[in-house]
C-alpha cells in the first residue's frame, strides 16, 4: 500500500508535465484539427531555454521561465504563420509540415546547446516532506501548483475574454467564425502561441525532474499526446486527466518493467486508442471531416 | 513508349557499369542508398498511394534486419532462410501495427504508428536477444555459388536485382487495379467504399506492401553491413525517410526513389555538418509542403501543363442513349420497412417505409432537412439505421457495408459530389468498373499476366463508358478542374459504370442550368430503360415532375405523401410542408 502510493505521487507530478503538454495539443487541435508534431521539440526548446536563463544568466527561476515562454511563443507564431496557407484544406500534409519544423528544431538545439545533456538543480532549497511515512519533494508540489494555475487561467482565457470566444467559435465551424467577422488566422496564431508557451512551461518545469537532452522532448511530446488521446482529444478537463494519469501509468511502469516501460506505456495507449478513439472526455469523432 | 523503352534500358546499362567506375567508399554509399529507396518505395505505397499515415515505416525496416541478424547469429540459421522468415515476421509486425488503421486514420494513424516505431526501438535497445545498445555484430555474409557477396562490389549487383524488381512490382501496382482503388481510397474513402473498394483491406494491404518492402530492405540492411544497432533504427532516420518521400513526391514512386536519391547524396556531401544537413532538409519539407506539395514528382507534369494551356479546350460531347432493355419484371427491388434514424435526440428519419419497384424512377422530394440524404446514406450503409429493416433484391441487407451493397448491385452519386480529386476522369471510372475483389491480389504475385489483361478489358470498357456520356476530351484530366455541370456528369457516368441493379442519385440537378437539366433527364430516362432502377432525391420540380412515375415526399423524417407527382403536388399536407401553414408562422411575441 505505502509502496503503490508512493508510485502514485512519484507519478502526479510528471502527470502534471504531461497534462501541460497535452493542454497545448489540445488547445491547436480544438481551434485548428491539427496534431502539432513539432510539440515534443518545442518542449525541449523551452527547457533548454529556461535553464540556459537560470543556470548561465543567473535569473530568477521563474523569470528565466517567462522569458523562454515568450520566446517559445515566437516560434509558435512562425510555424503557424508559414502553414497557414494549408489550414483547413489539406491535414495530412499540415502534419507533415509540422514534422519538417520538428526536424529544423531538433537539429537548432543540437546546433545550440549541444548533444549531450546537463542536469538543473532544484530550484526550490528544503528537505522533502514526511507525510503519513510518504516522502514529497517541495519542488513536486511546486510544479503541481504552477500547472494547476495554467489551467485555471487558460480556462478562464477561453471562457472569460472575447479573444478566447473567438478562439472557441473557429474550434467548433471556422467558416461561420469567418462570417461573423472573426479573423481565424489571428485566432490560429494565438492557439499556436498559447500552445508553445504551454510546451516550454512544461519543459521548464520538467528540467529540474529530468536530465534536460535534445531527446527530452520526443518523449515528452508522445507521452503528452497520449494523454490527450486518453482524456478525449480537444477536451480541456480530458487533458488534465489524461496526463497526470499517463504520468502515475508512467510510474508503475518503470517500477515494474524498468527498462521496458516505455514499451508498456506505447502498448497501452495503443490499445486504449484502438478501443476508444474519443477518450473518455471525447465527443467529436476521430475524423473532422 | 519506345522512348520510354529506351530510357528505361539506357538506365540499366549505365546501372550495370556503374561499379566499374567508382571506388569502394563511393560503392558503399552507392549500396546504402538502394536500401533507403527501398524504403522510400514502400513508404510511398503506404503513404502516398494509400493515404496511410505510416511513421513506423524505419520500424519495419528494423525488425526485418534484426530478424536476419538474430536468426542468423542465435539461432544458426542460413542466411537465405532467415532471410525469408525474418520478411515474413516483418509482414507479420507490419499487420499488427497496421491494425489501429481499422479504427482511426490521419494524425491518430500517425502517432500511433510512432508510438509503435519507439516501443521497438526500446525493445531492442533492452532486450539481451537483441544485443542491447551495443547491437548484433557478426552476421555472416549471405552466400551464393561462385558469387563472393561479402565484396559490396557484387552485393550491388544483387541490389540492384532487387531494386529493380520491387519498383517494377510497385509502379506495376500503382497502375492497375490495385493501386487505383488504393489511390481512390486515399482521396475519398466514403465514395470508393460506396462504389466498391473493400476499405479496411485495402488499408491493410498497403501495410503489408509498406512492410514487405522494410523486410527487404532491412535483409539487405543486415546482409550488407553485417552489424545492427538500434540508433540505425530510431526516429531521426524515419524523419529522414519521410523528408525523402515528401521532396522526392509521395504520390510517385519513381519520386521517391528521386528523393531518397538526392537527400542521401546531399547529406553525404554535407557529412561533416550533419546538423547544418538536417535543417537543410527540414526547411525543405516545410517548403514543399506549402508551395509543392507533389514535391520533385510533380514539376515536370507542371511545366507540361504550363506548356500545353495554349491548346484548344476539351468540349463535353452529347450523351449516346442506351438500347432499350425491355426485360423488366414487376419484382420490388428496394424494400424499407419502419427505418428510423436517430442522432442522439435528433429524430432524422421516423419510421419510414416505402418499396420500389425494378424499372421504376422513383423520386424522393421534401423541404430541406427532412431526411432525405440521410434516407439514402441508411440504404447505401454509410449509416446503421436506428431500427427497421431495408431489403435489396429481395435479401435483407441492413448493416450491411457500403462495398457488399455496392457488389450487390447499388451505386450512388453525393450530394455534393465526391469524385477522387487526384485520379483522372478516366481513372474514377475504371475505380468502378473494377469489380475485382481485393482478395485476388495474390495474383500480382502469381499471375501477373491476368492482372494486366483485366486491366486492358477494363481501359476499353471505360473508354466505351466515357464515349456514351460524351466525356471523351476529358479523360485524361483532374475532375477537380472540371466545370461543375461536367463534374456532375462524370459523377453519375462513374456510378452507371459499377453496372448498379439500383442507382440513387442525390440531387443530380444541383448547380445545372436549364439545358444542362433537360440532358440530365434524358441521360436518367435512357439508363432506366436499360435496365437500371433509379431513385432520386431533387428539389428541381419540373424534373421530378416530368421524369418519376412515382414520388415520395418527406418532412420532418416522416412520410407525408406518395403517389403520381400530380396526386402528390395536389395533397395539403404536402403544400402545407412545403409552404407552411400561413396561419402559424410564429412570430417574435409568440415564441
Amino acid at each position: 500500500m505505502q509502496v503503490t502510493l508512493q508510485t502514485i505521487i512519484g507519478g502526479i507530478s510528471l502527470g502534471a508535465v504531461y497534462a501541460l503538454v497535452a493542454l497545448g495539443f489540445s488547445l491547436v487541435y480544438r481551434t485548428m484539427g491539427l496534431v502539432n508534431f513539432a510539440h515534443g521539440n518545442v518542449v525541449t526548446v523551452g527547457a533548454y531555454l529556461a535553464s540556459t536563463f537560470y543556470l548561465s544568466t543567473k535569473l530568477p527561476f521563474a523569470l528565466a521561465m517567462i522569458v523562454a515562454i515568450a520566446v517559445t511563443g515566437v516560434i509558435g507564431l512562425v510555424i503557424e504563420r508559414v502553414l497557414r496557407p494549408l489550414e483547413n484544406k489539406d491535414f495530412d500534409l499540415m502534419l507533415i509540415g509540422t514534422i519538417g519544423f520538428g526536424i529544423v528544431l531538433d537539429a537548432l538545439i543540437i546546433m545550440i546547446w549541444g548533444a549531450t545533456g546537463r542536469a538543473v538543480p532544484s530550484p526550490v532549497a528544503g528537505a522533502p516532506i514526511e507525510l503519513f511515512g510518504l516522502r514529497i519533494r517541495t519542488y513536486d508540489l511546486v510544479v503541481l501548483a504552477i500547472a494547476a494555475l495554467a489551467t485555471v487561467l487558460l480556462v478562464l482565457f477561453l471562457s472569460r475574454t472575447k479573444r478566447g470566444a473567438a478562439m472557441q467559435a473557429v474550434a467548433m465551424d471556422h467558416e461561420a467564425a469567418t462570417a461573423v467577422g472573426i479573423n481565424v488566422g489571428r485566432s490560429n496564431a494565438i492557439a499556436f502561441m498559447v500552445g508553445a508557451g504551454l510546451a516550454a512551461l512544461a519543459g521548464g518545469l520538467v528540467g529540474p525532474l529530468l536530465y534536460v537532452s535534445p531527446t527530452l522532448g520526443g518523449a515528452l511530446g508522445i507521452k503528452g499526446f497520449a494523454a490527450a488521446i486518453l482524456g478525449g482529444f480537444g477536451s480541456i478537463p480530458g487533458a488534465v486527466v489524461g496526463g497526470l494519469a499517463i504520468g502515475v501509468l508512467d510510474s508503475f511502469a518503470a517500477g515494474h518493467f524498468q527498462g521496458y516501460s516505455e514499451l508498456v506505456t506505447f502498448l497501452v495507449f495503443t490499445a486504449i486508442i484502438m478501443i476508444r478513439p474519443t477518450g473518455v472526455f471525447g465527443e467529436r469523432t476521430v475524423n473532422r471531416a | 513508349m519506345r522512348i520510354k523503352i529506351a530510357v528505361v534500358a539506357g538506365l540499366g546499362v549505365l546501372a550495370w557499369l556503374l561499379p566499374y567506375t567508382i571506388d569502394s567508399y563511393a560503392i558503399h554509399v552507392v549500396n546504402v542508398i538502394i536500401i533507403f529507396a527501398l524504403l522510400a518505395v514502400g513508404l510511398g505505397l503506404a503513404m502516398g498511394v494509400a493515404g496511410q499515415v505510416n511513421l513506423a515505416q524505419v520500424a519495419f525496416f528494423g525488425v526485418g534486419a534484426y530478424a536476419t541478424a538474430i536468426l542468423t547469429t542465435r539461432a544458426g540459421l542460413g542466411f537465405w532462410f532467415a532471410a525469408v522468415l525474418a520478411i515474413v515476421i516483418t509482414v507479420v509486425i507490419g499487420l499488427l501495427v497496421g491494425t489501429p488503421a481499422l479504427r482511426v486514420q490521419s494524425h491518430y494513424l500517425g502517432i500511433v504508428t510512432l508510438g509503435l516505431a519507439l516501443a521497438f526501438t526500446n525493445w531492442v535497445t533492452n532486450a539481451q536477444i537483441a544485443g542491447g545498445a551495443e547491437g548484433i555484430s557478426a552476421i555472416p555474409a549471405p552466400e551464393l555459388p561462385g558469387v563472393d557477396l561479402s565484396s559490396e562490389y557484387l552485393f550491388y549487383y544483387l541490389e540492384l536485382i532487387v531494386f529493380a524488381l520491387a519498383l517494377a512490382f510497385g509502379l506495376f501496382v500503382v497502375r492497375t487495379g490495385l493501386g487505383r482503388r488504393m489511390r481512390a481510397m486515399r482521396d475519398d474513402s466514403l465514395a470508393a467504399g460506396a462504389l466498391g473498394a473493400e476499405v479496411p483491406l485495402l488499408r491493410m494491404t498497403a501495410f503489408l506492401l509498406a512492410s514487405v518492402y522494410g523486410g527487404v530492405a532491412g535483409v539487405l540492411y543486415a546482409g550488407l553491413i553485417r552489424f545492427v544497432a538500434p540508433e540505425s533504427f530510431g526516429i531521426a532516420n524515419m524523419f529522414l525517410l519521410l523528408g525523402m518521400v515528401i521532396i522526392g513526391g509521395r504520390q510517385s514512386l519513381i519520386g521517391c526513389v528521386t528523393g531518397a536519391v538526392a537527400l542521401y547524396l546531399v547529406r553525404e556531401l554535407l557529412s561533416d555538418h550533419p546538423t547544418y544537413a538536417q535543417i537543410g532538409y527540414g526547411a525543405v519539407v516545410v517548403l514543399v509542403v506549402v508551395f509543392a506539395p507533389t514535391g520533385l514528382a510533380g514539376i515536370p507534369p507542371r511545366l507540361r501543363a504550363l506548356r500545353r494551356s495554349s491548346g484548344t479546350a476539351a468540349r463535353l460531347q452529347p450523351f449516346q442513349a442506351y438500347e432499350t432493355d425491355v426485360s423488366s419484371d414487376d419484382a420490388t427491388i428496394l424494400a424499407i420497412d419502419g427505418i428510423s434514424k436517430h442522432f442522439r435526440g435528433l429524430k432524422a428519419l421516423d419510421d419510414v417505409s416505402l418499396s420500389v419497384a425494378t424499372g421504376e424512377i422513383r423520386g424522393i422530394v421534401g423541404p430541406n432537412g427532412s431526411g432525405k440524404t440521410t434516407l439514402f446514406n441508411v440504404i447505401s450503409g454509410l449509416y446503421k439505421p436506428t431500427a427497421g429493416r431495408v431489403e435489396f433484391g429481395g435479401r435483407d441487407m441492413t448493416n450491411v457495408t457500403p462495398y457488399r451493397l455496392s457488389r450487390a448491385g447499388l451505386s450512388r452519386t453525393f450530394q455534393n459530389l465526391r469524385l477522387f480529386g487526384d485520379l483522372t476522369v478516366r481513372e474514377n471510372v475504371l475505380v468502378a468498373l473494377d469489380r475485382s475483389r481485393t482478395l485476388d491480389s495474390w495474383q500480382y504475385v502469381l499471375a501477373p499476366w491476368l492482372v494486366s489483361a483485366r486491366d486492358r478489358r477494363l481501359r476499353a470498357e471505360a473508354g466505351a463508358v466515357l464515349d456514351r456520356f460524351g466525356l471523351v476530351e476529358f479523360a485524361g484530366q483532374a475532375p477537380k478542374a472540371l466545370p461543375y455541370g461536367i463534374q456532375r456528369r462524370v459523377e453519375i457516368a462513374r456510378a452507371v459504370a459499377a453496372r448498379p441493379g439500383l442507382l440513387l442519385l442525390d440531387e443530380p440537378a444541383a448547380g445545372l442550368n436549364g439545358e444542362e437539366v433537360r440532358q440530365l433527364g434524358e441521360m436518367v430516362r435512357s439508363i432506366r430503360d436499360s435496365g437500371v432502377t433509379v431513385v432520386l432525391i431533387e428539389h428541381n420540380m419540373g424534373l421530378v415532375m416530368s421524369l418519376c412515375e412515382k414520388v415520395t415526399v418527406l418532412a420532418g423524417g416522416r412520410i407525408i405523401a406518395e403517389g403520381t407527382p400530380a396526386h402528390v403536388a395536389a395533397t395539403p399536407a404536402v403544400i402545407e410542408a412545403y409552404l407552411g401553414d400561413v396561419m402559424e408562422i410564429p412570430t417574435e411575441a409568440t415564441r
